[in-house]
């Protein structure tokens, strides 16, 4: 009877404390407020929780909408990575050289404020309707963020630790194998998973501003023919993949930089 | 033999004025085997003296010369404690103990060989593949005194290593470190701002004024050696107090007495 009782307790207390139940209330009472809303407004331009939910349980098996995202993942792909391959070093050379950090601070802090879809016509007129041009504009997105990060990473590096590799003489390359590259890594995976939040973003837009194919060429055919639970169910695959990706990019963070003492770095 | 002769370091100020000048002439010769503890006020430019020697800091005027090699930078001969530790926080206490020889090509095997004797000589066999974050403050100090013996220096320069830590961590640890010391006699000199530390671990003791830092005085410390194993019949000798009341006498020379002038009470409250 009493350990009938205890294991009760046990089972609710596990209930209680687990942070899915509570991600479960919330989103359930999103879905509801959603719902509510929705009826009320009373319009085909306010689809209800429950015909969104519907219309991308539809899409998702849609090997059209499949294709939509397969073409539209080439720019956040290639963007992404150029902007990482890129962004990398030159924060780090920022950090690290005050020439590097003088020469090209300026160009860092014009890309972090210009909105970037006032570039979209110069691409336009310079690479056109192509690959290339969405590829620019996904890199465009994303190199601030990874550069800003990277140099703040190699800038909070423990001067002591640099001292301390000197001291055993360490050579400009050892410092930065064995001390540099390792303290900045967190800074730089924070760097990187934000960017990939922002190479979503910069993926749509391209295509709903620009050059109008895969995602956004179907966002603008949704609202074309009024079907607005498609165009909700699309925008909701496309924050379902952003999700994804930023978890796969949060676990690869946390691998690499298991070393960092929680509650953060200490100075 | 350490021999450094009008050694003076001077910091530039802001916009070319208001330098400090942090060592004005400072001569002094270190021998061999010798265990020279440094000792002055807060600011009087021990850490920069023990800096220059170490080769981490040019000096302006005078010279620093080991065997007879004027110093010119880090060499190989010599190798630092440091006051806050600077161990590799990625890294696990091997790869802590073993860096300077991987610095220096040492193949990984033989390396790691060579660091796992001094990880056991300063007692912490067992905690080799532990990560420094996971140490006390004690224990993390072991791993930063055993990376600088990994090297074999010839002189090993310890600033201020036990500072940030507990008085009774501390007394293990000089305890520890005199035996250590008292097997190997490397040249050691050990900057501390504590009076009993510096009587307990030195041969010889140097006492060094305010700013701008300069030698004032050098005090033999006749206790008998080793001293590992009774320091508490050392620590309470009459000879130690003895010595360690003259060094305050002098200390307490250099700094204005707030207690025993009214007025400068008055000014400092």
């Amino acid at each position: 009877m009493r350990s009938f009782a205890s294991s009760r307790a046990g089972v609710r207390e596990r209930v209680v404390d687990s942070r899915w139940t509570y991600r479960l209330i919330a989103f359930v009472l999103f879905a509801g407020a959603w719902e509510f809303f929705a009826l009320r407004a009373g319009t085909f331009f306010v689809p209800s929780f429950s015909q969104t939910a519907a219309a991308t349980l539809e899409l998702a098996f849609d090997r059209k909408v499949w294709d939509a995202f397969l073409l539209s993942n080439q720019s956040l792909v290639f963007g992404f990575a150029i902007a990482v391959a890129l962004g990398i070093p030159i924060g780090l050379a920022m950090g690290r050289f005050r020439g590097a950090e003088q020469f090209t601070d300026v160009y860092v802090n014009i890309l972090l404020v210009t909105p970037m879809a006032a570039i979209i016509p110069l691409l336009l007129m310079s690479l056109g309707f192509t690959l290339a041009s969405r590829v620019v504009l996904v890199t465009l997105f994303v190199i601030a963020m990874v550069i800003v990060n990277s140099r703040a990473g190699v800038r909070q590096v423990d001067v002591s630790l640099l001292e301390m590799a000197h001291s055993y003489g360490a050579s400009e390359w050892q410092v930065w194998r064995r001390v540099l590259l390792p303290a900045a890594l967190p800074a730089i995976m924070t760097g990187v998973r934000i960017g990939l939040g922002r190479a979503i973003t910069g993926m749509v837009i391209v295509e709903l501003l620009m050059v109008s194919v895969g995602i956004g060429n179907l966002i603008l055919r949704y609202r074309g023919f009024f079907e607005y639970d498609r165009l909700y169910a699309t925008v909701v695959l496309v924050v379902i993949e952003a999700l994804v990706l930023i978890a796969v990019a949060r676990a690869v963070e946390r691998r690499v930089t298991r070393w960092v003492p929680a509650g953060g770095l200490r100075d | 033999m350490i021999k450094i002769a009008g050694v003076r370091k001077v910091f530039p100020g802001r916009n070319g004025k208001d330098d400090v000048e942090a060592l004005h002439n400072i001569n002094l010769t270190i021998n061999d085997n010798e265990f020279l503890t440094v000792i002055g006020p807060s600011g009087c430019g021990k850490t920069t003296l023990l800096r220059a020697i170490a080769g981490l800091l040019p000096v302006d005027d005078g010279e620093i010369v080991i065997d007879g090699s004027p110093v010119r930078g880090p060499g190989p001969e010599r190798a630092m404690v440091f006051q806050n530790i600077a161990l590799l926080p990625w890294d696990t206490v091997l790869a802590n103990v073993a860096f300077g020889l991987e610095l220096r090509g040492v193949s990984k095997a033989e390396r790691e060989e060579r660091a796992r004797g001094f990880v056991r000589l300063v007692g912490l066999a067992g905690w080799e593949h532990r990560m420094p974050g996971e140490l006390s403050g004690g224990m993390q100090q072991r791993v930063g005194l055993a990376r600088a013996l990994a090297v074999e220096p010839k002189v090993l320069l310890m600033d201020e290593p036990f500072g940030s830590l507990d008085e009774q961590t501390r007394r293990l640890l000089q305890e520890e470190l005199l035996r250590i010391w008292e097997a190997t006699r490397t040249t050691v000199v050990f900057i501390t701002h504590s009076m009993e530390e510096a009587v307990l671990l030195g041969d010889r003791v140097v006492l060094m004024s305010v700013r701008p830092g300069s030698v004032v005085e050098i005090v033999p410390v006749t206790l008998p050696r080793p001293r590992a194993g009774h320091v508490d019949t050392v620590g309470w000798s009459a000879e130690f107090l003895a010595i360690t009341s003259r060094l305050w006498t002098r200390l307490r020379a250099m700094q204005p007495d707030l207690v025993r002038s009214p007025e400068a009470a008055a000014v400092a409250s």
